[in-house]
């Protein structure tokens, strides 16, 4: 057995390879790792070269896909795309939900037969809360793509990220994705990272690499220990957490992450439920 | 034949900002904590980090060559700090006119190789002149003055291959810090101050 398969037969390495497909967003949300928004330099990984990673991991032994950015479904061809990495392993995509108008609908069809999920972001109860962080109009576009999306026979979890979890407005958030179609075991919490905008801002938790989940993330610009690692603060890329700027063949930051792995203390597991 | 150092026109560069944003402890990869570990690791391993998986090849192989073997030390900071001035160099120079001080290099000697007096004053041994002739070769590149200067050059095929290689990453390095324009650090220019270099 390798050492990589030994990893993630372990689970001291996540199983699921994560792709950052670009880095602009239509939104500005004040938490954001990346600083994504309209305005900033794409960074996209090539679609082709996305797939050519999707059979290399899936031959090293990664079980599972993440699509994450930025906006993923501001990329043309992202369902098509989803498509293809779909029939090599399971995805689940990071997504704003807030482009799902009729075309873009239309054409996510097919994924409904796809090992396609999508992750929509969905932090209060409330509209104008919601909208404070993450941009106008947004909680009404997620709350009208959730149901769209899932009577296209598309899977969909949400994800809420919160400054100070409020026991009511969690209580009334988890109704509201109920209502929506979404089960208690298709929504997960998580903390505001300090990192990006967000460290700009003066918000979230502090995370070392040790309180990060290591899951292999590659981006245009190289391969980091966890999709919280490619950040972007004050307009330059965060390298703290860079492997390997060489992404290709994926074996090369493999290495680089069972090297550090290697060198992590006995019993450092995550304790910030970050994922 | 004897071994008549001619004179080379050494160049200078002047100093000034670097090129690229040095990494710092804070912003260093994974792989490279151990480096930061213990404080600066200087320019050359923080703007290295850029690209981390060049860290682990580089710097073995750049102790291999530079760091100390069965070369004297003396002997080899003639070879890089030669090299390094011949290049115009001037963080290569700054540094290792430092690093030759302490290798045994008096000051007029440091001087000398760095061009500012002439070598044939400075340098009484034969073999030593005939080693700076050989640095002014290489690190040239003329066929015909690496032919003369091995002519006097009166080393073993060993001792060539060791001494060339360190002439060629001295180059190496010297294209890479001119390039990048890497900062000189601040106890290298406080010693050279003092030692009126």
């Amino acid at each position: 057995m390798t050492a990589l398969a030994q990893a993630l037969a372990k689970g001291s390495l996540g199983n699921r390879l994560w792709l950052y497909s670009n880095y602009h967003c239509n939104l500005t949300c004040t938490y954001c790792l990346t600083e994504s928004g309209p305005l900033v330099s794409r960074r996209e990984l090539d679609p082709d070269t996305m797939v050519d990673l999707a059979h290399e991991a899936r031959a090293l032994g990664f079980t599972q896909l993440g699509i994450t950015g930025g906006e993923p479904f501001l990329i043309p061809h992202m369902p098509e795309l989803l498509l293809e990495l779909s029939r090599v392993l399971p995805v689940l995509v990071l997504t704003n939900g807030t482009l799902f108008r009729r075309a873009l609908l239309d054409r996510m069809a097919p994924l409904a037969d796809a090992d396609v999920t999508l992750q929509i972001s969905l932090d209060h109860p409330d509209p104008v809360a919601n909208d404070v962080m993450r941009g106008p109009q947004n909680f009404r576009k997620v709350v009208d793509a959730v149901p769209a999306l899932l009577r296209h026979g598309i899977g969909v979890r949400i994800a809420t990220t919160v400054e100070d979890p409020d026991a009511d407005d969690l209580a009334r958030l988890c109704a509201l994705h109920r209502n929506l179609g979404i089960t208690d075991d298709d929504h997960i919490v998580r903390p505001i990272l300090r990192r990006g905008r967000a460290r700009t801002g003066d918000m979230g938790v502090v995370a070392r690499y040790l309180d990060l989940p290591p899951e292999l993330t590659v981006t245009a610009d190289g391969a980091f220990w966890s999709p919280f690692g490619p950040t972007v603060t004050g307009g330059v890329l965060d390298t703290d957490l860079l492997l390997t700027r060489t992404v290709r063949p994926l074996q090369r930051p493999v290495q680089a992450m069972l090297t550090v792995l290697g060198a992590r203390p006995e019993g450092a597991d995550s304790t910030l439920n970050i994922r | 034949m004897s071994a008549a150092v001619p004179p080379v026109d050494v160049p200078t560069r002047p100093g000034g900002a670097p090129r690229i944003t040095l990494i710092d402890a804070a912003s260093a990869g994974l792989l490279l904590r151990q480096h930061f570990s213990s404080g600066d690791p200087g320019p050359v391993i923080a703007s290295l980090a850029h690209v981390p998986e060049l860290v682990g090849p580089t710097l073995p192989f750049l102790g291999a060559v530079l760091g100390p073997s069965w070369i004297p030390a003396r002997e080899k900071e003639i070879v890089i700090l030669r090299t390094s001035a011949v290049m115009g160099c001037r963080y290569c120079t700054e540094a290792h006119s430092v690093v030759a001080l302490d290798s045994g290099l008096n000051v007029r000697e440091v001087r000398a190789l760095r061009g500012e007096l002439p070598v044939g004053d400075v340098f009484t041994a034969e073999e030593e002149r005939a080693l700076v002739a050989w640095c002014d070769a290489v690190a040239q590149g003329a066929e015909a003055d690496i032919r003369q200067a091995r002519q006097v050059l009166d080393v073993d095929d060993a001792r060539l291959v060791e001494l060339t290689l360190l002439v060629a990453t001295t180059v190496m390095l010297n294209r890479y810090a001119t390039a990048l324009a890497l900062p000189t650090s601040l106890d290298v220019r406080e010693r050279l101050l003092r030692e009126d270099l």
